[in-house]
């Protein structure tokens, strides 16, 4: 008991305190990591989702820059036949021309038409008259899918006016061939094709983007081609064409899909899609990556907080051990002095069950203002200081001891662990070796002045059951022992009598 | 010391954090090895082989296969313009005539025959290979044989009364009885090329030309051809080559086609479908002939790698893919005549794929293959066909007589073969 007990009591408060402080350090790195991770996944997002839209952007231009060079090569492939005037100018129709004149001419044309498409994949390359009659090659799937009107609906697919000429597919939804058509002269078209899986070069994207569809769409939203070939033929999706609406050049995305459109030639309209889903499935993994990066950060942060919490602890918990001490303590004899021997007496009273028992022995020096008077103070400092090991040496850790005024010292004896009989003869023991330890450390035979102890005792619950009673009772023995001619104890039942 | 234990988990927070220093970023991009193969035909070979090509690069993801395709004419221009200028492709569907234009030392295509870890050439006899030997190099390896054959729509002539002809005559009468309502015959340039041929041969008893490519005809021999095709036109047995269209056929209005054996489905299917009834009839002979005589048979088209190539492993692979895989042979079928390997002819018979006027046309082949000539390999020279078809014009529309334009003729096919 004693002033260890309630160091005890400040170190389980410091060290509760401690515990609140890491968990709440805790709670609040784990708040701000919660915050710190919300915010970069949402950052993240952020660019992930614009880096995505940007490069499939750039790609989705560069697939219209291809598709329009494609073109463009075929177009021109198909514009040098005007670089012979018996080309352009020779019409099949005329029924004035000499038959055999005829054949030569076709001839010349039609080696003209070879030479100049021999270096590309067409299907179709020839002069179509009014007549339907055909110079040059034209594939017989070409002249099964059109009959009788092949010359007539192949010229309808004209809508540049510029430039008299145009492109076309989906013919009686056939997309197996793209075709371009340019006015000749006002009897015949030149007629060129190609297979729409040609296509599949010219849209050939990187590995990276394999996840994505790549489509070519007239005007109306009917695909020509995709990279997913049941597509082809048929009208573009509305989840697709909704995003798109109204956009000659764009990029969308939302939580559903990415779509980015840009128009090409002939008003037709390369379109890429991917589900977002996809694309996130990448941020996902970031996600993961930071989810990590939170949870070790959190580990390292609290595992730091612990040891620099233990770190200062330590040396507070000494400091304040101390101060507790020095608040506590007569700094002279090293045992409570008078206020805190009261309270924790007083406490203990008040906390005390029906089987505790105490005893109040209040000690008086006799004689110490002739020590102080013949020997000095200094050296009635030594003998108080040392009436103190004196108390420790004769008393137990469970008992408190007090220095409660000059040369008067209070002990409260806990008799808890005595039983009942033994509890007076334990006290009187008690008071016994104390007198003794005064007679042997002061007999005065070395030249040092004799002292001696006036002892009174009290017993809680036996004469009094408060602190203050119980004092007044064991001063009035300790009284009774002064009388009776001090360097004796007396108990306060002997008073009674 | 402690204190600095303390240092490592920060530090390993502050790398985490930072991206644990300055790590490239290495994307990578499947790396193919790119070939190119080429061919000729109409749209159903077009979209097969495509469709092949495809399923080949499914196999072997490591390469991309460029594909250049062209219709029979166009094709020979472009190869030719290729050849020359060494940008040919690394596989090439050739013409049997090629290797002797091509490659005369037997250098101008890639020896197949040290390709054989990747192409499978037990699949073809020595013999059959022999069509693409030149001096001692496997140049090319052929895909099918091939021959010109005749086509009767045997439903059209079965309504004029007409039997299934069989003499040069029968073909006279067909047309006299067909008043100019129907030809009975309709064909290409090259087609008639073959077919006027075997009428002059069986008239004069000997070949056009030797197999080294020297001509055998004389002038007065050339003369029987011109004239025999002018009678053709003016008899309206068959229209102009210039004006032969072949969706005639599907329709009836043209009862009969002289063409490839290899076309036989191409031709004659969609009247079949339309309800005709066709038929391979017997090559046509004078009194004096035998039936077949003055007929030639050829590997049907051929398949070489470029000398050049730089990838001959991964060309072979596509080759042995062509020549011998199930893929192929169910997509082609007997599009390109009955195979020769007998491993995709297997796929063909397992899978009652050998059916259908093409493998009529096969099986007429064979019956008189004793009689038919190998063709040599300068006969269809274009440059010859195209004078011809010339002169035959000049005749026809009375711009020269027969006898003059014969003698002009002779002297020009001499200048093309020398």
């Amino acid at each position: 008991m004693s002033v260890r007990k309630n160091i005890n009591d400040n170190n389980r408060r410091i060290k509760k305190l401690k515990l609140s402080m890491i968990f709440g350090y805790t709670i609040i790195i784990i708040l701000i990591t919660l915050f710190i991770s919300a915010m970069t996944i949402r950052k993240t997002d952020t660019v992930l989702k614009s880096k995505v839209s940007e490069m499939t952007s750039e790609l989705n231009v560069q697939m219209k820059m291809n598709i329009n060079s494609y073109l463009s090569k075929m177009e021109t492939t198909g514009t040098l036949i005007f670089a012979s005037e018996e080309v352009y100018t020779y019409d099949a129709t005329d029924e004035n021309i000499d038959k055999y004149e005829m054949l030569n001419t076709e001839k010349i044309i039609s080696d003209t038409l070879f030479n100049l498409c021999i270096m590309e994949n067409f299907v179709d390359f020839g002069i179509v008259y009014s007549n339907n009659h055909i110079v040059g090659k034209i594939s017989n799937g070409t002249t099964e899918l059109f009959g009788d009107n092949l010359y007539k609906d192949l010229s309808s697919a004209i809508n540049r006016q510029r430039t008299h000429d145009g492109w076309a597919t989906g013919y009686n939804n056939n997309f197996k061939r793209i075709y371009y058509v340019k006015r000749v002269n006002e009897n015949a078209i030149l007629v060129t094709s190609f297979y729409t899986t040609e296509l599949e070069d010219v849209f050939e994207h990187p590995d990276g983007m394999g996840d994505m569809t790549i489509r070519l769409a007239e005007e109306n939203n009917v695909i020509i081609y995709s990279s997913e070939e049941d597509e082809t033929g048929k009208m573009l999706l509305d989840v697709i064409s909704d995003r798109i609406s109204g956009n000659l050049s764009g990029t969308l995305m939302d939580d559903e899909y990415l779509v980015t459109v840009n128009t090409c030639g002939d008003n037709w309209k390369v379109i890429s899609s991917v589900p977002t889903e996809i694309i996130l499935k990448e941020k996902n993994e970031v996600q993961l990556y930071i989810i990590i990066v939170g949870i070790i950060t959190v580990i390292i942060a609290v595992s730091l907080s612990v040891m620099l919490s233990l770190k200062i602890s330590d040396p507070v918990n000494n400091m304040v051990n101390v101060l507790d001490e020095k608040a506590h303590i007569d700094l002279l004899t090293g045992i409570l002095n008078k206020r805190s021997f009261e309270e924790y007496t007083e406490n203990a009273i008040k906390s005390a069950g029906e089987s505790d028992k105490y005893a109040l022995i209040l000690l008086d020096v006799d004689n110490f203002k002739g020590v102080n008077d013949t020997l000095g103070h200094e050296y009635g400092d030594k003998v108080l200081a040392n009436i103190g090991n004196i108390l420790r040496s004769v008393f137990r850790r469970e008992d408190f001891l007090g220095r409660i005024g000059g040369d008067e010292f209070c002990v409260f004896l806990n008799l808890t662990s005595v039983s009942e009989d033994e509890c007076i003869s334990f006290a009187k023991k008690k008071c016994e070796q104390l007198c003794s330890a005064f007679h042997n450390n002061y007999t005065g035979d070395d030249g040092t002045y004799k002292i001696s102890a006036s002892v009174g005792i009290a017993f809680y619950k036996v004469h009094a059951d408060t602190f203050s009673e119980l004092y007044k009772c064991a001063d009035k023995a300790l009284y009774n022992s002064k009388r009776k001619g001090k360097d004796t104890y007396t108990i306060y039942t002997e008073v009674l009598k | 010391m402690k204190s600095k234990i303390f240092l490592i988990p920060l530090l390993c927070l502050s790398m985490l954090c930072s991206g644990c220093g300055d790590n490239a970023v290495i994307t990578s991009q499947t790396q193919q090895t790119e070939i190119s193969l080429s061919w000729w035909g109409n749209d159903t070979r077009n979209e097969y082989t495509i469709e092949a090509v495809k399923r080949f690069e499914k196999l072997h993801p490591e390469i991309k296969v460029i594909c250049k395709y062209s219709e029979w004419s166009g094709y020979q221009a472009r190869s030719n313009v290729q050849m020359v200028s060494n940008t040919e492709a690394d596989v090439m569907q050739i013409n049997y005539a090629w290797i002797q234009q091509y490659s005369p030392d037997g250098y101008g295509y890639y020896d197949i025959s040290t390709l054989s870890d990747y192409i499978d050439l037990s699949n073809f006899s020595e013999e059959e290979l022999s069509f693409g030997m030149q001096n001692g190099r496997l140049n090319a390896v052929p895909i099918a044989l091939n021959t010109q054959s005749l086509y009767i729509n045997k439903t059209v002539y079965e309504q004029y009364g007409l039997d299934i002809p069989k003499t040069w005559e029968d073909i006279f009468n067909a047309s006299r009885v067909m008043k100019g309502e129907v030809y009975p015959l309709a064909m290409t340039a090259k087609s008639a090329w073959f077919y006027i041929t075997a009428y002059a041969e069986q008239r004069v008893g000997k070949q056009f030309m030797t197999m080294d490519g020297r001509l055998n005809f004389s002038a007065q021999d050339i003369q029987i051809m011109l004239e025999f095709y002018c009678r053709l036109i003016n008899e309206k047995v068959m229209p102009q080559v210039e004006y032969f269209d072949r969706l005639l056929i599907d329709t009836g209005e043209y009862a009969g086609s002289v063409a490839w054996l290899s076309d036989a489905s191409n031709y004659c299917n969609n009247a079949v479908q339309n309800g005709y009834e066709f038929v391979v009839a017997d090559y046509p002979v004078n009194e004096t002939a035998r039936t077949g005589d003055g007929w030639y048979a050829k590997p049907a088209t051929m398949y070489a790698i470029s000398k050049n190539t730089d990838y001959p492993e991964e060309s072979a692979l596509l080759l042995d893919f062509l020549l011998n895989s199930p893929e192929m042979a169910e997509l082609q079928g007997v599009e390109k005549g009955i195979p020769i390997s007998r491993k995709a002819r297997s796929y063909l018979e397992e899978n009652n794929m050998l059916t259908g006027m093409q493998y009529n046309a096969f099986l007429k082949m064979n019956e008189y293959s004793d009689r038919l000539a190998v063709v040599s390999p300068y006969f269809e020279n274009t440059d010859l066909i195209d004078a011809f078809k010339e002169a035959c014009n000049a005749v026809l529309y009375n711009k020269s007589d027969s006898k003059e334009k014969s003698v002009e003729l002779y002297n020009t096919f001499n200048d093309i073969l020398s």
